[in-house]
């Protein structure tokens, strides 16, 4: 076995928070950093830059996954080292961010989650005015992740933010409709939340017999609208 | 020939696992198959199995009995006691099973997961082009859960040919620390707390499953090192994320696809099924290696 001792960090590491930032995830991915907080700008340059390397497929990358403010790229270690895979990845950083078109999904949804008042509450509103203005305009499916088909929807404007509940809810069914932190998130199963729950829609972005399990992309806008 | 076998008995968390579904983390889905994957392919090996699929069992084991036809079974993983029709056979190894035959895995001296493979082909669907078992999203396997008693496991097909096949000898690199690359967040800890996660043991506890595995920290190494949640990332199997209360936990393959708790390290490939097999009490201890040397083991370790 070599030395332990002195291993160096991940060479992206020992230059500040500069971004954007590629650093190995384990030996088999590396996760290319767009930011290191939330925020539409960073999200905006992760599908891009997914985009980019989904057109430009670069020798031993097997999957590219974008998250919130970061991609994921896993890579077979038998035909790309780190270092040229690094390289390939930086030269591909640039560029325009100029979005593509992507799909409108209207999503029709019951507000009757049992956190609906509190959250009105805590934004001072009416749950009339709090409907009205968490669907006006529509939002951005931001990623997917935390379980199978879970989107994050965002941003709504600043006004409209409320942190977690203090609480986690072991399980609050799939077309649970929720809400936290700027965003509006839907389950697509069985999850345990500390989000409010503020309604429900049947629609479910998750059939495993599907040959694509999910319907929402991440770019893709979502609009959402008071179910009939 | 119709051929099955009836679950007598499964302990908790056996499961149907083959390669997972890798490439789905996008939908939310992480990869799942086998926690040791080196014992799952060597019990393929023996049973001469044409594809990867195959039972995941933990410690308490699990007994089967042929119901109709005949097959080959090939067992490996840790070190468990099996018999067949109550006689004593080696492990790992192969056994030929005949209708009305009893196959019975009992715990063993080491190890936490064991693996059955069979000459012939599990007859269940594939969903999302993998029969391997998500609990966690209630995919693949039989109805995405857990094995249990009364089950009933069919095959298709006639089989392929069983090559003699010499288990290898064991022992061999079983002890020894864990190796890690430094994880996405080790920058997030400070100088002493990353000095101080390596090379002080950790103990592995009995709060385990195929989502992840909780450690204790007895020297306290974490105690204090409040680094507040950040924002989430995606996960791969190995990653070491510290929670909230300092508590260490290892994610294995079930791992949920993204989080927010900040991660020192990441167990590399070539040591995940060996941590995968350390049974709680144990004492790990994780030493830093290079990508690049990760890439040498892996490159060594294979078959």
């Amino acid at each position: 076995m070599e030395q332990p001792s002195n291993q160096p960090l991940p060479s992206g590491k020992r230059h500040g928070p500069t971004l954007p930032q590629i650093v190995p995830l384990g030996d088999f991915a590396l996760l290319v950093r767009f930011g290191q907080s939330l925020d539409d700008s960073a999200n905006r340059a992760v599908l891009a830059f997914a985009a980019r390397l989904e057109a430009d497929g670069i020798a031993g990358v097997v999957e590219i996954a974008p998250s919130l403010v970061s991609v994921l790229v896993r890579y077979d270690p038998a035909l790309v080292g780190l270092a040229r895979l690094s390289g390939e990845l930086a030269l591909r950083l640039g560029g325009s961010d100029a979005p593509g078109e992507n799909r409108t999904h209207r999503i029709a949804v019951r507000f009757d989650g049992p956190d609906l008042g509190e959250v009105a509450d805590l934004l001072g509103l009416s749950i009339d005015a709090f409907v009205e203005l968490h669907n006006r305009g529509g939002l951005r499916v931001l990623t997917t992740g935390f379980a199978p088909g879970f989107v994050y929807c965002g941003f709504h404007e600043t006004a409209l933010t409320v942190p977690r509940r203090t609480l986690v809810r072991p399980e609050v069914a799939a077309g649970s409709v929720l809400f936290a932190a700027g965003q509006t998130a839907i389950a697509a199963t069985d999850i345990p939340t500390g989000w409010h729950v503020i309604g429900h829609t049947e629609f479910r972005n998750f059939d495993p017999m599907a040959s694509l399990p999910t319907q929402l992309r991440a770019g893709d806008r979502v609009v959402f609208e008071v179910a009939p | 020939m119709s051929c099955s076998l009836k679950v007598d008995r499964a302990g908790p968390l056996c499961t149907v696992q083959d390669g997972g579904r890798p490439n789905l983390l996008a939908h939310g889905i992480s990869a799942s198959g086998p926690m040791d994957i080196g014992a799952h392919r060597l019990a393929g090996t023996l049973a001469g199995a044409c594809d990867e699929t195959g039972i995941e069992f933990t410690r308490a084991g699990l007994d089967l009995q042929v119901e109709s036809g005949g097959l080959f079974a090939g067992w490996a993983g840790g070190a468990f006691e099996v018999r067949v029709n109550g006689e004593h056979r080696p492990w790992p190894g192969v056994g030929r099973l005949a209708a009305g035959d009893r196959l019975n895995i009992m715990p063993g001296a080491a190890g936490n997961y064991g693996y059955l493979r069979f000459n012939k082909v599990l007859d269940l669907p594939m969903v999302l082009g993998s029969r391997a078992t998500s609990t966690r999203a209630r995919l693949g396997g039989l109805e995405g859960r857990a094995l249990r008693a009364g089950d009933v496991l069919r095959f298709a097909g006639e089989g392929g040919h069983v090559q003699s096949v010499v288990p290898p000898n064991q022992a061999a690199d079983c002890a020894g620390a864990i190796r890690i690359t430094w994880g996405i967040h080790a920058d997030r800890f400070a100088a002493e707390t990353r000095r101080n996660f390596v090379g002080t043991p950790f103990r592995v506890t009995n709060a385990m499953d195929r989502m992840g595995v909780r450690l204790a920290d007895e020297k306290g190494v974490f105690a204090g090192s409040s680094i507040l949640s950040l924002i989430s990332d995606p996960i791969l199997p190995g990653d070491v994320q510290i929670l909230g209360d300092g508590t260490p936990i290892v994610l294995m393959r079930d791992h949920q696809p993204t989080g927010g708790y900040p991660r020192i390290g990441t167990i590399i490939s070539a040591d995940l099924d060996r941590f995968a097999q350390m049974r709680p009490g144990e004492e790990v201890v994780f030493v830093p290696v290079s990508v690049d040397h990760a890439h040498r083991l892996m490159r060594s370790a294979k078959p």
